[in-house]
Order: C-alpha cells, then sequence, then structure tokens
C-alpha cells in the first residue's frame, strides 16, 4: 500500500485517474491530495465559508469517483474538479433555504467608527464579505484567478466562457470591489504596504 | 496606457484581496472523503449494449406481403394500359393532358397578334 502510494505520487493526473477508474483508492487519494486543498478553498470562497463548503467539495470528488472517464483531459483535471464544485456551489445558491441568512457572517460596518483603523482580522473579515456580495460569476471568475492562481484559459475553461468574457467579468468584479470598498480601500493598500506584504 | 493602468488595477487588487487568509481544509476533511469514497461504488463507464428481445416474425407477415404485392403490380398494369382511363377525371386523361387538340403552330397568342395585324 506504502509502495503504492509512493509510485502514485510519481505518476501524472492522467496516470492516477486510469488507476482510479480500475478502482483504486490509493490513486484516488493521491488526486486528493493534490487537488482537494484548492477545490475546498474555491468553495469556501464561493460560498463565503458556509458550514456546508466541505460536502460542496467532497461531492466533486465523489463524482470523479463514480465515473473517472468523465474528465476528457486528464491535463484538466483541477479545473475538472472546480467547474463541478462550482456548478455545486451554484446549484446550491439557486435553492431557496431558510437559513441563508445564518450563514452570512456579520460584518462590523467600518463607516461606523471612521477613525478606528482596520486591524488584521477585520480586514479579513471585511475583504471576504465584500468578494461575497460579488455577483456569483464574478466571484468564481476572481477566485479562479487570483486566489487559486489559474491563467485566464484555464479560468474561461472552468467557467465555460471565452477568454475576453472571462476578462470582462473580472474587470467588473475588480470595479465592483473597488467600489465596494472606496472606503478602506487606500486603508487597505497601506496596510499592506506597513506589514510588507 | 491603458494596459499600465489595468497593471496598476490588478497589483492594488491583489494587494486588497492579500488581506483574507486562505481557509485551510478542516481537520479529518481527507479521511472524511476517503471514508465516504470506500462506501461509494464506483459506477461502470460502459454501458453494455444488449439488443432489445424480439418475438420471431410470425409467417402471416409474408403471407400479408404477397396480394399487397399483387395489388401494386395490378394497379401499375392497369394504369400503363388505359384500361381504367374512363374511371379518371378528364383532367387526367382528357385532351389536355394528352395536348392532342393544340394547333402544331401554337405560339401561346403571339400568332393571333401577328394575324391582327396581317403580317402572318
Amino acid at each position: 500500500m506504502t509502495r503504492d502510494a509512493a509510485a502514485f505520487r510519481q505518476m501524472t493526473d492522467a496516470g492516477l485517474l486510469k488507476a482510479t477508474a480500475a478502482g483504486s483508492h490509493a490513486a484516488f487519494a493521491e488526486i486528493a491530495s493534490r487537488h482537494y486543498q484548492s477545490v475546498y478553498r474555491l468553495v469556501w470562497r464561493m460560498t463565503n465559508g458556509a458550514a456546508d463548503a466541505e460536502d460542496m467539495a467532497q461531492e466533486a470528488f465523489v463524482r470523479l469517483w463514480r465515473n473517472p472517464a468523465q474528465v476528457r483531459e486528464a491535463g484538466a483535471l483541477r479545473g475538472w474538479l472546480m467547474r463541478v464544485a462550482a456548478n455545486a456551489v451554484i446549484d446550491r445558491s439557486r435553492k431557496p433555504r431558510s437559513a441563508a441568512l445564518d450563514d452570512a457572517p456579520e460584518v462590523e460596518d467600518p463607516q461606523a467608527r471612521p477613525d478606528a483603523p482596520l486591524d488584521r482580522a477585520q480586514a479579513a473579515r471585511l475583504v471576504d464579505a465584500r468578494i461575497a456580495d460579488l455577483p456569483e460569476r464574478q466571484r468564481l471568475a476572481l477566485s479562479l484567478v487570483y486566489f487559486e492562481g489559474l491563467t485566464n484559459i484555464e479560468a474561461a475553461a472552468v467557467l465555460e466562457v471565452s477568454v475576453d468574457a472571462l476578462e470582462s467579468l473580472l474587470a467588473r468584479a475588480r470595479r465592483g470591489l473597488k467600489d465596494s470598498l472606496s472606503g478602506e480601500w487606500r486603508e487597505l493598500l497601506g496596510g499592506l504596504a506597513e506589514t510588507g506584504q | 496606457m491603458e494596459q499600465d493602468n489595468n497593471r496598476s488595477d490588478d497589483r492594488e487588487l491583489k494587494a486588497v484581496l492579500g488581506h483574507s487568509p486562505a481557509p485551510e481544509l478542516p481537520a479529518g476533511a481527507m479521511d472524511r472523503l476517503m471514508a465516504r469514497i470506500a462506501a461509494e461504488p464506483q459506477g461502470s463507464n460502459v454501458v453494455p449494449f444488449v439488443p432489445r428481445p424480439s418475438a420471431p416474425r410470425p409467417f402471416w407477415r409474408l403471407v400479408a406481403a404477397v396480394p399487397l404485392a399483387a395489388s401494386l403490380a395490378l394497379g401499375i398494369w392497369l394504369g400503363a394500359s388505359g384500361k381504367m382511363d374512363f374511371m379518371m377525371p378528364s383532367t387526367v386523361t382528357g385532351g389536355v393532358v394528352l395536348n392532342d387538340d393544340a394547333p402544331v403552330d401554337d405560339l401561346g397568342g403571339v400568332g393571333d397578334a401577328y394575324a391582327e395585324e396581317g403580317t402572318t
């Protein structure tokens, strides 16, 4: 088993997919260890840290396990997983949910105390909340490109849009975020400069 | 110029987004995933082709084809021989169709015009 795991670590995603299709749990575990974190991060960002973020990320992997042949291009496995997870998030957001308000974390309005500087935790909560306010597809585009480091071409493939359409989504997301954080924008930039990040 | 602005916007956005920490996988998430996978049957990728079972064709279907074929052949023979033309409307069988009353020099009215002018 350990020897298997070591061998699988050397394999490409294509090889792992083939082994997974043959029923290898160890190959699947290697795929999960490579991509679960990034798929979870994407879902977390899309849902603003909802309690069921793990379930939705898990769902993408369960679908992969059920039928690995669905992934036509093994090189785009991460993109495929992200697309499935993002679709799960979008489906969830379209279902009427009674607890939707409970999911949203409370963000202190910085306008309420204009003179107080933002601390690190407040800044993080504020930025997360403003990202969560963006329309779904803009949020997804932003998360894929800025947080997950996908190229525009890869992100466009995940969103199933053209690169031009992705760039338009990103431009709108940038504008929207800048507008909603207009009061704190300079402070957020300055804070980073001070901390040397 | 526009490209410089975009780059500057991009840098600023990255700096602002840097405030948002990357969430870590919850503890035990990988184990929970693998436990779920262990309980999940893997679907077959290939759908086996099984032809739909069908009953053998009954003999009477072949017998029924004989009078149908004979009827078709009779219809073609009667139509070609003209023996049943009396039952057809004249527009199908009459002189118009046969074009037998048209004069040889029928010019579709052009000849009449020449005749009126006395040029023919």
